[in-house]
């Protein structure tokens, strides 16, 4: 099907009222009738997959609320967003979880946090802790960042079932390194069903919206969203603001970039096979591999001044340069963790303990992968190929080679076997960026953002795709959300742990390398304190 | 010499409470090879019933309040806090959203209510915190170290 | 790929012993670490550039009755430096300090008491005396407007121009 295939056949969907074309997005406005119909040509026909929808309150600006909804057509990268308004009074919007079972959150989210209810579907709380009041959103524009409706949240359980025996795992539990919450229904060993209760880690970040924050500062909060993959968020939401404003960024700052990226992708990946490894019991492992990652960890400091939480993206590049001793280091340290983790790896997969405990169990088969448009290291262990540094090409990932890993068995074993790769394959990454870097300057400081503009961007962070959404504003975002990729994958372990012995559960709820901090952020950052009269317009992202 | 507050082995429980994983890889880190913490008897324990001391990360999100304070509750006496990196201690980046506290300050005056006493809370500043600090920290409780800081005021001359 | 596992102990005893004896011996640091900021009491103007800078409202600019101060929470501070960016008159330094450990939560504040100066018209406080000193060494012609409050100089201006054009409406 070619482009203008594409374009034709969503401007003959009856509802379809704009489409605006631009270099890597189609953007498209339609009424709530179309959204089912297009739902099922995009996603079901050209065979995209989900990205993420987004509530928007745009009351201030043409009296409506807006969903938008990301489609991407990954192999010829593309993305297609679709703008639904819903009346002001009663937002209310048909549900196309029927058709994309991986819309599920993201319309809780919206129904949440700006109160959009969807037809056709049941709906329940997500995201809000237990307790907030009904008919409170925060995120609508006329709600006060610091109203705190609850400030004692209760304790809660999810339904109890009394015929089958219930497990409860976390929210603190030795096997979960993060406050969250399972409650697995097991029948004699098996587990036969699973409930979740996340968002302990929604912190809510309006407030800086509102006082002080600026677009600079917002880079700030978006590597704080996690503390794992945190310059992806960064690098991502600097990038949408780059598009969204046509900055042109140097060269030789996204060399920077991609090279980061890398090592923190490194770094992200030995640590999971060390937790892995402790999950096993294999603790000998996880301290042979963290001894590993200790280097790559001090590498970090030296090249961006901190061994987590870089600070070193901005608006229009970045604040340090890497020189070339900086360069000599980053060599000398590949060298040493590529000889040592390749000799650790392929000892740690040939123990037979450790191969029989991850073949086999977990398996999520590559239709429901599919199903759920699961990203990352998952997908790729679920015979997926996608990749967005191949199939969205930012910073400077054209100027390398590599290889998308992907393993067609969808068990445990295989989501190990494509991490192990990809360290491999960021390694050559890293080297071959370092041989290219070209001179010159490395951030550009003048640039105005202008308002009302629209505009998305992917990276591929350690654990999936990465989606941050824009719409400018004044001095800071109007609307800014993050689709981290956790929140795509959570939803597909109910499939891969129905029917697995308890003992595995831990170890697959592992195996996806749930990041919840990135999950349950929802960081919104709102301008309602200016009283600005904003225009709509599509971006040329 | 410096006081002493714990003699024995410190047995540590870690407790997230809406952080963003960066101090808490740094604590997971402090028992690896590099750092290795149990050079001073400190030992991660999986339940709050068996510590001396809880390590507390995040800026406390209202939705894990409650757990908290179970947590907190089920801690023998004497029961110490040490509130790790910036979150814990003046609530970050997050310090006045709608849904965090915002800092172990103001979850002692909510513990103060609830009738938890808590016995010493230390404070570890960093965003994250380097392994070092954590270590830093585990060297002032069994007083090898010294304190550093001190408030400080000072006076610009016109 | 077949090999014994046995051969970890290979791996372990190659490697020997890569503790680092901190607190009794140098840490595992780079040159390059971001640690606390320091700020030059000598050098400070009191302009709040840093405050607007900071993301998590580390550095407030706080007023009471006839001073100004500048107060550095450690315990929130996000180490980006951004502060040290844009100071107009290098105030700030970065320090590589991060054994900030303490006991009291007071400890983890640094204050810099700036004086206030005095409109010369209505004798209201407006702004750090090193700030108006620093805008008229900077700009002299500005010298006549600079001792005033806003609000005083708003209506100098407007009266200036008054004198000159016959009002502003003109």
């Amino acid at each position: 099907m070619s482009f203008s295939d594409i374009v034709e056949r969503i401007k003959g969907v009856r509802g379809v009222t704009e489409v605006v074309t631009s270099r890597s997005a189609l953007f498209i406005t339609a009424t709530a009738d179309a959204l089912k119909p297009l739902a099922m040509e995009i996603y079901q026909i050209m065979g995209g997959f989900f990205r993420t929808c987004i509530g928007s309150d745009e009351r201030s600006i043409n009296n409506c609320f807006a969903i938008y909804y990301i489609f991407g057509l990954d192999d010829r990268g593309l993305n297609i967003v679709v703008k639904v308004y819903a009346d002001s009074k009663k937002p209310e919007l048909p549900s196309i979880s029927d058709i994309v079972p991986a819309s599920d959150w993201c319309e809780m989210e919206a129904r949440d946090l700006f109160g959009i209810e969807f037809t056709g579907r049941a709906s329940y709380r997500l995201i809000l802790p237990h307790g907030w009041p009904n008919g409170v959103h925060p995120l609508r524009k006329d709600y006060s960042y610091d109203s705190r409706p609850v400030t004692r949240a209760v304790s809660e359980r999810l339904t109890l079932v009394d015929t089958i025996s219930t497990v409860p795992i976390g929210p603190y539990h030795p096997a979960l390194h993060e406050p969250e919450y399972f409650e697995l229904y097991i029948e004699g060993e098996r587990v036969i069903d699973v409930k979740y209760r996340g968002f302990h880690v929604h912190r809510g970040i309006e407030k800086l919206g509102e006082s002080k924050l600026t677009y600079q500062q917002v880079n700030f909060i978006a590597e704080r969203i996690c503390g794992i993959c945190g310059f992806e968020h960064s690098t991502c939401y600097a990038q949408v603001v780059e598009s969204a404003a046509g900055i042109e960024v140097p060269e030789r700052a996204k060399f920077i970039r991609s090279i980061v990226l890398e090592i923190e992708r490194i770094h992200s990946h030995l640590l999971w096979v060390g937790v892995v490894a402790h999950l096993l019991g294999y603790d000998a492992g996880f301290m042979h591999t963290w001894r590993i990652r200790e280097h790559v960890m001090t590498l970090a400091e030296l090249l961006t001044g901190s061994r987590k939480m870089y600070g070193l993206n901005l608006i229009g590049g970045v604040r340090r340069d890497i020189d070339l001793s900086k360069k000599e280091k980053i060599l000398e340290v590949l060298d040493t963790i590529s000889k040592e983790y390749i000799e650790l790896a392929s000892l740690m997969v040939s123990i037979p303990q450790v191969r029989m405990r991850l073949k086999g169990s977990g398996v999520l088969y590559k239709e429901d992968a599919r199903k759920l448009s699961v990203v990352g290291p998952v997908a790729r262990a679920s015979g997926l190929r996608r990749d967005v540094r191949k199939d969205l090409p930012y910073a400077a990932y054209r100027y390398a080679s590599f290889n998308v890993p992907v393993y067609d068995d969808g068990d445990n074993f295989s989501r190990l076997m494509v991490r192990l790769d990809e360290i491999k394959e960021s390694i050559s990454i890293v080297k071959q960026l370092l041989d290219q870097m070209p001179p010159g300057p490395i951030k550009v400081e003048e640039f105005i953002v202008p308002e009302g503009v629209v505009a998305i961007s992917a990276v591929e962070a350690p654990r999936g795709e990465d989606v941050h959404f824009i719409i400018t504003g004044h001095g800071r975002p109007f609307r800014w959300r993050v689709r981290a990729p956790t929140y795509q994958n959570i939803p597909a372990l109910k499939h891969m742990l129905k029917d697995q012995p308890l003992a595995d559960a831990p170890l697959t709820i592992a195996s996806i390398d749930p990041c919840f901090s990135c999950t349950d952020r929802v960081l919104v950052i709102d301008s309602s304190g200016s009283k600005r009269t904003l225009k709509l317009g599509w971006g040329l992202g | 010499m410096p006081n002493k507050v714990i003699g024995r082995s410190i047995w540590v429980f870690h407790l997230n409470s809406g952080s963003c994983n960066g101090c808490d890889i740094e604590t997971l880190d402090v028992l690896t090879p590099y750092h290795d913490a149990e050079r001073f008897g400190v030992k991660l324990v999986v339940s709050p019933r068996h510590a001396d001391v809880v390590l507390f990360t995040g800026p406390i999100t209202i939705e894990s309040l409650p757990k908290v304070i179970r947590a907190l509750k089920a801690m023998p006496r004497p029961r110490y806090i040490v509130a790790l990196g910036s979150c814990a201690i003046g609530g970050n980046i997050w310090h006045a959203s709608y849904s965090v506290v915002g800092g172990v300050p103001k979850l002692l005056e909510i513990l103060k209510d609830e009738g938890v006493n808590v016995d010493g809370v230390f404070y570890v500043p960093g965003c994250p915190i380097r392994p070092e600090s954590i270590i830093y920290a585990i060297a002032l409780i069994k007083g090898i170290a010294k304190k550093k800081v001190k408030m400080k005021v000072k006076k610009a001359e016109p | 790929m077949k090999k014994n596992p046995l051969s970890l102990l290979t791996i372990a005893s190659s490697k020997g012993r890569v503790t680092k004896r901190y607190p009794f011996e140098e840490p595992l640091m780079t040159s390059e670490f971001r640690g606390k900021i320091e700020i030059d009491e000598s050098k400070c103007i009191g302009c709040g550039a840093c405050v607007n800078a900071c993301p998590p409202n580390a550095l407030e600019l706080l007023s009471s009755s006839g001073t100004k101060t500048l107060r550095y929470f450690i315990g929130r501070c996000i180490y980006c430096w951004r502060c040290i960016d844009v100071c107009p008159v290098g105030a700030i330094k970065g320090t590589r300090e991060f054994e900030l450990a303490t006991d009291d939560v007071s400890d983890l504040y640094e204050l810099l008491i700036h004086e206030e100066a005095k409109c010369s018209v209505c004798n209201s406080p407006y702004a750090t005396v090193r700030i108006v000193r620093y805008v008229a060494t900077r700009s002299p012609s500005t010298e006549g407007y600079v001792s005033m409050d806003p609000k005083c100089r708003q209506e100098k201006f407007v009266k200036a121009i008054e004198m000159r054009f016959g009002g502003l409406s003109a």
